[in-house]
């Protein structure tokens, strides 16, 4: 059965998620850095009268920051822990993927992400083709997981 | 049933049956109480059989069939043990118990849309086991010296109770309150009486009495309360503002007076009533106050500029001087309304203890004495597990066996007691103590590979430490094992609050949480620091000082404690927060705001003070964002978080790097 699925857009890869956690979609207009947390994360918004933490996908990726753009977007997503936001460079499209046709992902891409010396350490959860295009699932658990000096 | 669509009854079918089931619980605990004494406790049985019964009610009328079933076979047992058919066995109790967790459980699921399981048949099948005991009331009927209504009135178990009072070395007396328009002008009503009579002696029943219209009984109604006691007569009729009473003893019958049809629920109508509120709304509430907050800096500052611009602005600020007092008055109205009593949040834990005595084979009681104290809802959910913990601990580890006890001269019924104030108008002092073993403090240095501790401070540092809660052997460490890291934690970072104790080896330990009552509003004082702005709780801030670069030294190398500066004659760590943050350079900040520390004070640079706020404060819950050093966020007036400091942990956590 097919589920509707926004499509992301980081660096030259484009990625989906599942729309139904996806609380809402914002353009980005900055965050209250908060001192101690890590690198990647840009800080607190307020958005919807909550509190969101607001993660830099490029920076979590790996990518070099890019300028300022119009496109950017804040994609706000409702996770086991409350909402996070993800600033992502484009979002703009929503699509009808079969479920079915997301596949296990390439060995080599299965072991990419920050955290690939660990056992099953991969970010990219599985992959999906629409035409000529390659769509990533990125486990989230794991991109989000380890923030600030929590103790 | 098809088509209806029942949804929008659950949730409050859900919050109907969350009440009734925790209000079941002390009633179970008072009941498991008197059916090991060898009595009964009709009032319990009553008012579980009631709860069972609306239960059952509530959850046919959501078509939820496994609580219909559970909730109506536990009421056929205590209906009939509530007529007097028979005395419940002790082990009732465990059965009782199971059930209403198992009916819990199903409301859980309704609440979180899942599907129902059905009834458990083990369950049912040991409810049905409840045979109930032949009681002695046949022999004791006789005894009793009361007129025929009355006696028809009460129930068998009731007329019980007076009949056997003698045996527990108290007597059955009836007293009679009579209410009148006067009595109720200086606030004494029943209900008044009934607590009054409460503290001196066990209520058994009140019965509301018709009665001629006299100027002895102006009402024509009178309540008849029917006690236990071992006060004298005198205080008795104090407390009911009776001319005397009446011992119930057997001798002839009274003659009789007409009756008034039995109520079928004895509560006396009261004016006001309750509102049950969803948490969520009372969060929105907030907000909203918080954008009326801002509003007004907003309006203040325009005000200012017009004044400035040389406007005639007498009669705004006039307007907005009350509209700031109107605003603290909401804000206090809508603080009282997220507040809880404490009594509420602990009621659960007379049968946590219970559990855990009898699951560790020993015997301890739990005594909580926390008056009318409230606390606000964010901050009791918090608070919660914290003291759970501590009571856990309290009988796992802390109390010892009977044998052991009574080796040592004690009663070998453990106590722990909770009791909890308001230490002032922002603070609350929350107090569990044992009287148990006491911490050894030669065995925790032991178990943590450090020098032993000399006071009380140092062990409770020790045995809070995060490693050492996962060594856990009630002998060796002789006090608290699991999970003391944890507590601390909630008190001090969720809460920002305090944790201390104090403990004497042989006769027991007192740990004492201070938190504060309300999370949500506070007085800060807004700055900024390498020009992002913060704020601070003014409560936190012991005074600012401008600082003067030539009172400044600093100690060789580039470490961030590494300045001093002048104050009163003493030394002061001045810490510059841009420098701290990372923000900005090393230059030697303006002002500092001094904060204390342990007793000594510290100094955080800033750039510029940007005035006095009051604000909402919201919790970063998100691990992402918890940091040390920041409690939350709040709002001033541009719609961006600014991050709230706690200067304190800033400080505390400096200072264990330091030594680190």
């Amino acid at each position: 059965m097919t589920a509707l699925h926004v499509v992301y857009r980081v660096g030259d890869a484009e990625y989906v998620i599942p729309a139904a956690e996806v609380v809402q979609m914002e353009t980005w207009s900055g965050a209250t850095p908060v001192p101690g947390s890590a690198p990647w994360v840009l800080g607190v918004a307020q958005m919807r009268g909550a509190l969101v933490p607001v993660v830099d996908l490029r920076a979590r990726f790996g990518l070099p920051p890019a300028d300022e753009a119009l496109d950017h977007r804040v994609v706000v997503v409702r996770r086991h822990d409350g909402l996070v936001g993800l600033k992502v460079d484009r979002a703009r499209e929503v699509l009808a993927v079969d479920e079915d046709a997301f596949e296990e992902p390439p060995a080599l891409v299965q072991r990419a992400g920050a955290d690939a010396g660990r056992v099953g350490g991969g970010w990219v959860r599985a992959v999906v083709r629409v035409g000529e295009r390659v769509l990533m699932d990125v486990d989230f658990d794991r991109v989000v997981e380890g923030g600030g000096f929590d103790e | 049933m098809p088509g209806i669509d029942f949804s929008e009854f659950r949730s409050g079918f859900v919050a109907e049956a969350q009440d009734l089931l925790h209000a079941a619980h002390p009633q179970a605990v008072a009941l498991d109480r008197a059916l090991r004494a060898g009595r009964d406790d009709p009032r319990a049985i009553r008012e579980l059989f009631r709860t069972l019964h609306t239960i059952k009610g509530l959850a046919s009328m959501v078509d939820v069939e496994p609580i219909v079933v559970i909730s109506h076979s536990l009421e056929t047992v205590l209906r009939q043990a509530d007529q007097g058919l028979g005395r419940l066995p002790v082990e009732a109790v465990d059965v009782l118990v199971a059930a209403l967790r198992s009916i819990e459980q199903r409301v859980g699921a309704i609440e979180r849309d899942e599907p129902v399981p059905k009834a458990p048949d083990d369950l049912l099948d040991a409810i049905a086991g409840l045979v109930l005991r032949e009681s002695t009331r046949s022999k004791t009927e006789g005894r009793l010296d009361l007129d025929d209504e009355t006696r028809a009135r009460l129930t068998p178990s009731e007329r019980e109770l007076l009949a056997t009072a003698p045996a527990d070395g108290r007597r059955a007396v009836a007293v009679d309150f009579v209410p009148s328009a006067d009595r109720s002008a200086q606030g004494i009503d029943i209900n008044s009486v009934r607590e009054r009579v409460g503290r001196i002696a066990e209520i058994v029943r009140v019965l509301p009495v018709a009665r001629p219209t006299t100027p002895e009984v102006p009402g024509g109604l009178l309540f008849r309360l029917l006690i236990l006691s071992d006060a004298a007569d005198a205080a008795i009729a104090e407390a009911a503002h009776a001319e005397g009473v009446r011992t119930v003893s057997a001798s002839a019958p009274r003659p009789s007076a007409p009756v008034l049809d039995e109520p079928d629920d004895e509560h006396e109508p009261h004016v006001g009533g309750l509102v049950r509120v969803e948490v969520e709304k009372l969060d929105a509430m907030m907000d909203t106050l918080s954008s009326l907050v801002v509003l007004r800096f907003r309006l203040e500052r325009e005000v200012e500029r017009m004044r400035r611009a040389g406007g005639e602005v007498r009669e705004l600020e006039a307007i907005l001087r009350d509209q700031r007092k109107q605003l603290r008055d909401l804000r206090s109205h809508i603080i009282r309304v997220r507040t809880v009593p404490v009594t509420d949040v602990l009621d659960r834990l007379p049968l946590l203890v219970r559990g855990a005595a009898r699951a560790a084979g020993k015997r301890v009681r739990l005594e909580v004495d926390a008056g009318r104290a409230e606390v606000d809802k964010a901050v009791a959910d918090r608070l919660l597990p914290a003291v759970v913990h501590l009571v856990r601990n309290a009988v796992d580890h802390a109390v010892e066996s009977p044998e052991e006890r009574e080796a040592q001269g004690k009663p070998s019924e453990g106590l722990v007691r909770i009791t909890c104030f308001e230490r002032s108008n922002h603070w609350l002092e929350l107090e569990v103590s044992d009287d148990g073993r006491g911490i050894d403090p030669e065995a925790v240095a032991r178990r943590a590979g450090e020098p032993v501790p000399t006071d009380d401070a140092e062990l409770l540092e020790l045995v809070t430490r995060p490693g050492l809660s996962t060594l856990q052997d009630a002998t060796t460490t002789s006090g608290r094992g699991l999970g003391m890291d944890i507590v601390r934690r909630i008190a001090v970072k969720q809460l920002g609050g305090e944790l201390r104790m104090r403990t004497t080896r042989g006769r027991g330990t007192t740990f004492t949480l201070s938190v504060p009552l309300s999370l949500a509003i506070l007085d800060v004082f807004a700055f900024t620091c390498a020009e992002q702005t913060f704020v601070v709780p003014v409560s936190m801030v012991s005074e600012i000082i401008e600082v003067d670069p030539d009172g400044v030294v600093a100690a060789p190398g580039a470490g961030i404690g590494r300045r001093l500066v002048q104050r009163r004659g003493a030394a002061v760590p001045l810490v510059s927060l841009a420098e701290l943050f990372e923000l900005g350079g090393d230059e030697i900040p303006q002002k500092a705001l001094v904060i204390q520390h342990e007793g000594r004070p510290w100094g955080f640079g800033v750039d510029r003070l940007l005035g006095q706020h009051e604000v909402v404060v919201r919790t970063l819950d998100h691990p992402l964002v918890r940091v040390e050093g920041v409690s939350g966020a709040a709002d001033l007036g541009d719609g961006r978080p600014t991050l709230v400091l706690d200067l304190v942990s800033l400080g505390r956590s400096l200072v264990t790097e330091a030594q680190g």
